[in-house]
């Protein structure tokens, strides 16, 4: 799941070129809203096995959010990067109050719904099913947004936006309607990833800002605009935290660091960092 | 279609434009001359709503554009091919063409407009699946241009389309930009030689520091000796 809130990072820094902090939050409020879809689903009589489709709904619509947020990031587009670091983490810190506000700061967990799928075993592991149908929707999701990039005509504008804006607006884009779309499809990206992940574990307010870190290394790893490279550093760091957790606890986030100051040395521009024309 | 009436652009503090007037009739090719710095870029970057002009007006048949979106001006018809070439080298060269037509739908059907960039830059078709990326300089600006033209455009802006270009590519690029003009759209044509002029330039304008300093047909350039180490020599 950290790969769609990096491919939400990644798709709005590529074509609006602002360093969006509150990808986080939305993160964050993306899984206390699951929390409260499904509970609420769950308290109108809806059998259990439904909690994934309710999961995703309440995350799209969360997306709503998007173009409200864009409008007002719009002043800091063309503003150093710290006024977009501030702005964006001042959102960070308002969303935190605003889930303090609706939710508390307990944390909310939502039971064992996430087990009504069952559990398989892979070799001598025994996985829930619903940790599988996540990395399904993570891959789904994926393809669907390289197609939607690679083949899709707002794919192909989004593209050419992203490599020179002046350029596209001189072909009749408008920049300010392609800006509110993509941001709430990162805005999207965000929310789902947040809502798909709570069945197993529980939305908790530092969620948003533990994430951003990850969120970060999974961009530097991969390389700063790519969507590529989005997949493969959440595939990295999800890989060495899980090792390190299961191998050496103590080293969960070093580990983390270790690779990212390696890329850093190594390729500062990011694994798979785009050839610029 | 295209005038400019006293316009003043400034960037920052910097006076770069001072009441340059110019206009391009439908069917006109129209040359803008002068050095480096003289202010031709920052005229066609002004027509295109990159920058808005603190005096003087712009009109686009017959309608002020000064002040509109860049966007806007373009769903207006304007076309512009910057020096620079600025294809999007993520996209393919087809991607590059038909992009505008996504657009800009309306006016004449999608294949027509594509099909009309092919013809008057034929080289295109062979790589037409190639990335941007993949192009020599002068592939580049022909393509800029063809995806100028695909937006069906009843005013081209071209800006310096023959510079850096080796001279065995040159005048192939002169026939396509003659091809163009027979299509019908006006066409505003930056150049810093004025040996890059065609013969069938319907209007010549020399900018010096801004300042439109000449305003007249090609060859009424000779009487003027003073105008030559602007234009280039051998008038």
């Amino acid at each position: 799941m950290l790969f769609l809130v990096a491919a939400g990072l990644q798709l709005v820094f590529g074509v609006q070129k602002i360093l969006n902090l509150a990808c986080g939050s939305f993160y964050a409020l993306g899984a206390y809203a699951g929390v409260s879809a499904v509970r609420a689903a769950l308290a109108a009589g809806l059998p259990a096995p439904l909690f994934f489709p309710v999961l995703l709904g309440a995350g799209l619509a969360l997306a709503v959010i998007g173009p409200a947020i864009e409008r007002l990031l719009r002043p800091i587009y063309d503003r150093d990067e710290s006024f977009q670091l501030l702005l964006t983490f001042a959102l960070v810190l308002m969303f935190e109050d605003v889930i303090r506000f609706v939710w508390g700061t307990a944390p909310h967990q939502l039971g064992n719904v996430y087990l009504t799928y069952g559990q398989v075993r892979v070799g001598a592991l025994t996985v829930p099913t619903y940790n599988l149908v996540v990395i399904a929707c993570g891959a789904a999701i994926a393809a669907g947004m390289g197609w939607f990039l690679a083949r899709t005509r707002f794919g192909r504008i989004v593209r050419a936006t992203a490599e020179n804006r002046e350029m596209a607006e001189a072909m009749g884009v408008d920049m300010a309607r392609v800006y509110s779309r993509v941001f709430t499809l990162g805005v999207a990206l965000g929310t789902v990833g947040g809502a798909l992940v709570i069945p197993a574990t529980a939305a908790v307010n530092e969620m948003g800002i533990d994430l951003i870190v990850e969120a970060f290394a999974v961009v530097v790893i991969g390389g700063l605009g790519s969507m590529r490279g989005a997949f493969a550093g959440a595939l990295i760091v999800g890989v060495v935290k899980a090792v390190a957790i299961a191998t050496w606890p103590e080293v969960e986030m070093l580990a983390i660091y270790v690779i990212v100051i390696a890329v850093l040395v190594l390729r500062p521009a990011g694994l798979f960092a785009r050839a610029t024309a | 279609m295209l005038a400019l009436r006293d316009v003043d652009v400034y960037i920052q503090a910097s006076h770069i434009l001072r009441k340059v007037s110019l206009e391009a009739a439908p069917g006109e090719l129209v040359c803008l001359v002068g050095r480096n710095g003289a202010g031709k870029t920052t005229t066609l970057r002004a027509v295109m709503g990159y920058l808005r002009p603190a005096g003087g007006t712009i009109t686009l048949a017959g309608q002020p554009i000064g002040g509109l979106p860049t966007h806007a001006i373009a769903a207006r018809g304007v076309g512009y091919a910057p020096e620079e070439s600025a294809v999007f080298g993520d996209l393919t060269v087809a991607e590059n063409i038909e992009l505008p037509t996504w657009t800009r739908p309306g006016g004449r059907p999608a294949a027509e407009r594509v099909a009309r960039a092919y013809d008057v830059f034929p080289r295109l078709r062979g790589f037409a699946t190639r990335g941007g990326t993949q192009l020599s300089g002068g592939e580049r600006k022909m393509l800029s241009i063809a995806r100028a033209l695909a937006l069906d455009p009843a005013l081209l802006l071209l800006d310096e389309p023959f510079e850096g270009l080796s001279p065995a590519i040159i005048p192939q690029l002169g026939e396509s930009i003659a091809a163009i003009a027979r299509l019908g759209p006006a066409i505003v044509l930056a150049a810093s030689n004025i040996h890059h002029v065609p013969v069938y330039a319907s209007r010549l304008y020399v900018i010096e520091r801004g300042e439109i300093v000449f305003a007249g047909l090609p060859q009424d350039l000779r009487g003027r000796p003073d105008l030559a180490r602007i234009v280039g020599q051998a008038l």
